[in-house]
């Protein structure tokens, strides 16, 4: 069976041969690099053949002019901007180990009205010539029988607060509403217009997704979650479904968000990432929301993955793929980024548990 | 006239709700009517922010509901913090917090850093990507009582262990209090790397801290 067929199927609870997996995030520069040294190959996906890739926009060709909001000369050297006015400052102090780890730095800091929020300049994420990349990289991969994952994460929120701090924007939803409406406004448009493009382009999934949830459960009250974020995510999802009925919905939270999964399902999302097994029981969601929702993710990346025996990977993944994976609606993947602590040999036994204990009859 | 039990109420009501131009106002108000500072502080805002991390612990704040809380306690104790130097009254504790070095996930540690000093602890914030050296000076020359290690990253968790050695080879270990936290760390990884306590939320900190000092 073709991994496109495979992760279409399990993921509509169909029948199909085995549970299908990828690399969630992929492999840090670190992984990377070890990868290389040991396989002398370049691509893990290609390597350990993951069923599904990666498309996204490609970069604007109108790069808007940010000096105003974040002064280039108060940023170190090595620091860039990106097409959104964010600051990243990579770690320089260190190693290799931690070269993919960066600190950000906001631009819109010191606004406080809302015209302010109406007069910051946005990147044209939504302008037509940054997804014919993705056309072809869709058309190439579905050549080769794979599965295509369209990325638009960090969608509303995190989005907002990559420009705002995150401390910022939520003080503001308590005490500045008319800012953060605008600002989640504007960016909410720019989604839909994505939403809709991405959607035409027939990939088998688009990513969305918010991290609104911390290892305790969530970041803001669930009724903070309902007015401020639900109804935009609403919005944005509906605008993808209208152009392509087949299109699966993909949404992405880290944290224990249990608590609004009923409401990411209301509003159409069909497969939920990654589960962190630490703080969220995937065993307990799929009694409880398996006929309606899809889980993508569960191998822990703070324990199993980097601390446990091969043994306790293939024991996670085998219970996994039974308890989970029962009647379809699993993918298995690492709950994050593969890391440089995780041992090389917890990731062959990953590979080769998912294919062994992963079959269905 | 000035009912200071009435108004001191209100401060403690303008901290829970996190109504920031109201504490100010209200201490500013309470301290012109001669208030003691310690008292209000003792009495009426440090036991406002206990409040707030008890409603935090039961999920009935979040985050935004501490953010705002912590402002309000951060603009009162603006106005207090000269009288109080001047008065030559003493802080619970020191504690020197920040989050470890390769890390530079900071809302967390900022979180607890506000509830901390809400609950009556000066506080010297590190900041991110802490290096052990940074952590061992502040407690020899700056006298920090407690040193609070925030990590988020596997990667970085053998940052928290790299520092406890630091302080020991720095021959400090003994003067301090070390605890830990972040989205992986665990207590059973406090134990392994001989740590003093684990939170696992800004406001167990708090009561995990005080719980040290008193020792
Ligand atoms: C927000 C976030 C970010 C933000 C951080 C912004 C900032 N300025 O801090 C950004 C987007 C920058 C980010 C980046 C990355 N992140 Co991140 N991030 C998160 C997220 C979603 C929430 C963390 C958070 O802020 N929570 C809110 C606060 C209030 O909660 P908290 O931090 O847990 O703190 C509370 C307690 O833990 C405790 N506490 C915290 N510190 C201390 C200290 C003491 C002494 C005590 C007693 C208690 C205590 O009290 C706090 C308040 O109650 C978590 C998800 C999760 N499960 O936690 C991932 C997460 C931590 N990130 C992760 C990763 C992998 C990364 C990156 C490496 C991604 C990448 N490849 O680039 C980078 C690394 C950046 C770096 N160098 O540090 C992974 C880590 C996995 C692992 N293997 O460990 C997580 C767990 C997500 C996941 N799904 O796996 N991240």
């Amino acid at each position: 069976m073709y991994s496109r067929e495979r992760v279409n199927a399990a993921l509509r609870h169909q029948r199909c041969d085995r549970v299908p997996f990828d690399f969630a995030l992929g492999f840090s520069p670190y992984q990377l690099d070890q990868f290389r040294i040991r396989t002398g190959q370049d691509d893990p996906d290609a390597y350990f053949g993951a069923d599904v890739r990666g498309t996204g926009i490609s970069p604007t060709r109108k790069l808007n002019q940010y000096t105003a909001y974040l002064d280039p000369s108060t940023l170190p050297e090595h620091a860039y901007v990106d097409e959104w006015g964010q600051g990243h400052i990579p770690t320089v102090s260190h190693d290799q180990y931690h070269s993919h780890l960066e600190g950000y730095v906001y631009p819109m800091l010191a606004l406080h009205t809302r015209e302010e929020a109406l007069g910051y300049p946005l990147p044209d994420i939504e302008a037509e010539y940054r997804y014919e990349s993705a056309r072809r990289a869709i058309a190439r991969y579905h050549d080769q029988g794979l599965a295509v994952m369209a990325g638009m994460a960090c969608t509303i929120f995190e989005q907002a607060w990559y420009l705002r701090s995150m401390e910022l924007l939520l003080m503001d939803f308590v005490d500045n509403p008319e800012f953060a409406t605008a600002l989640l406004d504007r960016i909410t448009q720019k989604r839909v217009i994505q939403a809709e493009r991405f959607a035409e382009l027939k990939p088998d999934v688009i990513m969305f997704g918010d991290d609104v949830a911390t290892q305790r459960g969530m970041l803001m009250s669930v009724p903070m979650w309902r007015r401020w974020l639900k109804p935009r995510l609403a919005r944005i999802l509906a605008a993808a479904r209208h152009v392509n009925q087949d299109v699966l919905i993909f949404y992405h939270t880290d944290g224990n968000a249990t608590a609004i999964v009923p409401d990411l399902i209301e509003i159409g999302v069909q497969i939920l990432n990654p589960i962190q097994p630490e703080c969220m029981d995937p065993f307990a969601l799929k009694r409880m929301y398996g006929k309606q929702l899809s889980f993508w993710g569960t191998l822990g990346t703070q324990s199993t993955l980097p601390f446990g025996t091969p043994d306790d990977v293939r024991r996670d993944i085998q219970l996994r793929c039974q308890i989970v994976g029962k009647d379809g609606g699993l993918l298995i993947a690492p709950t994050h980024m593969v890391e440089p602590e995780v041992p090389w040999e917890n990731l062959v036994a990953f590979v080769e548990a998912v294919k062994q204990y992963g079959q269905y009859k | 006239m000035f009912e200071p039990m009435e108004d001191l109420k209100q401060l403690y009501d303008a901290i829970v709700d996190g109504n920031a131009g109201r504490a100010k106002t209200l201490t500013t108000g309470a301290v012109a009517e001669g208030m003691n500072p310690q008292e209000i502080l003792n009495k009426y805002m440090i036991p406002a922010m206990d409040e707030v991390g008890r409603r935090f612990e039961i999920n009935e704040y979040f985050v935004p509901e501490l953010l705002i809380a912590a402002r309000a306690m951060k603009g009162a104790l603006e106005i207090l913090k000269p009288l109080l130097t001047a008065t030559g009254a003493k802080p619970v504790g020191k504690v020197a917090i920040g989050t470890v070095k390769g890390d530079l996930h900071d809302i967390g540690k900022n979180l607890v850093s506000a509830m901390l000093e809400g609950g009556g602890f000066e506080i010297i914030d590190l900041g991110v990507d802490v290096t052990p050296d940074k952590f061992v000076a502040a407690v020899k020359d700056r006298g920090a009582d407690v040193v609070a290690l925030s990590a988020l990253l596997t990667t970085t968790m053998p940052s928290m262990k790299t520092t406890i050695e630091g302080l020991k080879e720095a021959g400090v270990r003994d003067r301090v209090k070390v605890i830990i936290g972040g989205a992986p760390v665990t207590q059973k990884y406090a134990d392994e790397i001989g740590a003093d306590g684990y939170a696992d939320n800004a406001s167990a900190a708090v009561a995990l801290t005080r719980g040290l000092v008193s020792k």
